[in-house]
């Protein structure tokens, strides 16, 4: 029997709540990011060490396990953003459920870098989602990371959680939420259809 | 590293030299691109360059070899996919980037040849001389060195200040037609 589980929303007791209320949701919000890594390039290592136990951000509650783009609150753009990648990003962070927030790690992903000139690369992944950090850097040593995830908790902290605030966070940039972007599961005809499409015989 | 050993041949005698070099024990296809050598002053054109190595010579003595020839613009070169399946990426690639047609290009698709790796809809060829980057055009190049300067326009600023500093003309860089910036 099919379960229907909704995506989860914001209700309206965020709207309503009072001012402690909002200041303990903002807390539990602020110290359990779960991040999703859109490693692109050599930035990615850095991401990598910062969440290893020398620099350790899993301490700032920020945690690198996210199954994937639907079970994550922060996304951590690191590397070069191409074109032909583009579409992939937009498409991951609509995936994501709100309230989310993005982090654009290192030159590349901030302006586009060294590559601000290429024929195939995005001049900032900025024109593509609504970024809340920008970490500058060519790659930011992981201490610009924690700089950059402070940041983040200080502005997640002095915000107002709602359906409206959420609307005028992401308007213009909003073109879907996770729930619409979504595919059903594939039948077992279609995958065996897709296996053998594209071979020549 | 010594240098590979390059063979020179005509654009007719491509796929008669690869074949060669194969039946000579040069059978695994390393890569295939092309160098835009449309400025030069004798035979301007693309040069088609491959990299095949021989894979029989054992370890640590590689033997490899390049055949180069040169295109001319808007001719079609031999496809080499007859002789390695393998090739029809390289050739995919060296089409869309430098805009190189392949004669009896065959990748078991029936689909031809088509862009590889360029975004969908992408226009242009970005790997040749002529392909203009549109950053360029908003922005001086070459910029100062140092921040502050060269803040004028594409001719002027930093670049012509200086009489030392010789101007350059690079590739991708717009020229003045290309209006005031």
């Amino acid at each position: 029997m099919p379960v229907d589980l909704p995506m989860p929303r914001i209700g309206a007791v965020n709207d309503d709540a009072p001012r402690p209320i909002k200041l303990v949701l903002n807390w539990g919000r602020r110290y359990s990011l779960w991040v999703f890594n859109f490693g692109l390039a050599c930035c990615a290592i850095e991401f990598i060490s910062a969440s290893m136990a020398r620099h350790d951000f899993i301490r700032l509650g920020v945690i690198p396990f996210a199954p994937g783009p639907r079970q994550a609150d922060l996304m951590i753009v690191s590397g070069t953003v191409s074109d032909k990648m583009a579409p992939a990003i937009r498409r991951l962070y609509d995936q994501m459920p709100e309230p989310k927030y993005v982090i654009s790690f290192g030159a590349c992903a901030n302006s586009g870098g060294p590559y601000w000139d290429s024929y195939c690369v995005t001049k900032g992944v900025d024109q593509l989602i609504p970024v809340d950090v920008y970490v500058p850097g060519c790659p930011p040593r992981p201490e610009a990371l924690l700089q950059g995830i402070i940041r983040l908790q200080e502005k997640i902290a002095s915000e107002t959680l709602s359906n409206k605030a959420i609307r005028a966070k992401y308007a213009g940039s909003r073109r879907a939420a996770a729930g619409e972007v979504t595919r059903p599961l594939l039948s077992k005809t279609e995958m065996t259809g897709r296996d053998t499409a594209g071979v020549p015989s | 590293m010594s240098e590979t050993p390059c063979r020179d041949v005509p654009l007719q005698e491509w796929t008669a030299a690869l074949t060669a070099a194969r039946d000579e024990g040069f059978d695994f296809f390393d890569w295939l691109t092309a160098v835009d050598e449309t400025d030069a002053e004798e035979t301007p054109g693309f040069d088609l360059v491959c990299h095949l190595m021989n894979s029989s010579t054992g370890r640590g003595t590689l033997a490899r070899v390049l055949v180069r020839t040169r295109v001319p613009n808007g001719q079609p070169a031999p496809s080499a996919t007859g002789l390695w399946r393998g090739a029809a990426w390289h050739e995919r690639e060296t089409y869309e980037m430098f805009g190189i047609d392949f004669a009896g290009f065959d990748d078991g698709t029936g689909l031809g040849l088509r862009p590889l790796l360029l975004p969908e809809g992408f226009d242009g060829t970005p790997l040749r001389k002529s392909f203009v980057l549109a950053s360029r055009a908003s922005k001086a190049w070459p910029g100062g060195k140092e921040p502050g300067e060269g803040a004028g326009g594409h001719d002027g600023g930093a670049a012509s200040d200086k009489p030392g500093r010789k101007k350059i003309n690079a590739p991708g860089v717009p020229d003045a037609t290309w209006g005031p910036r």
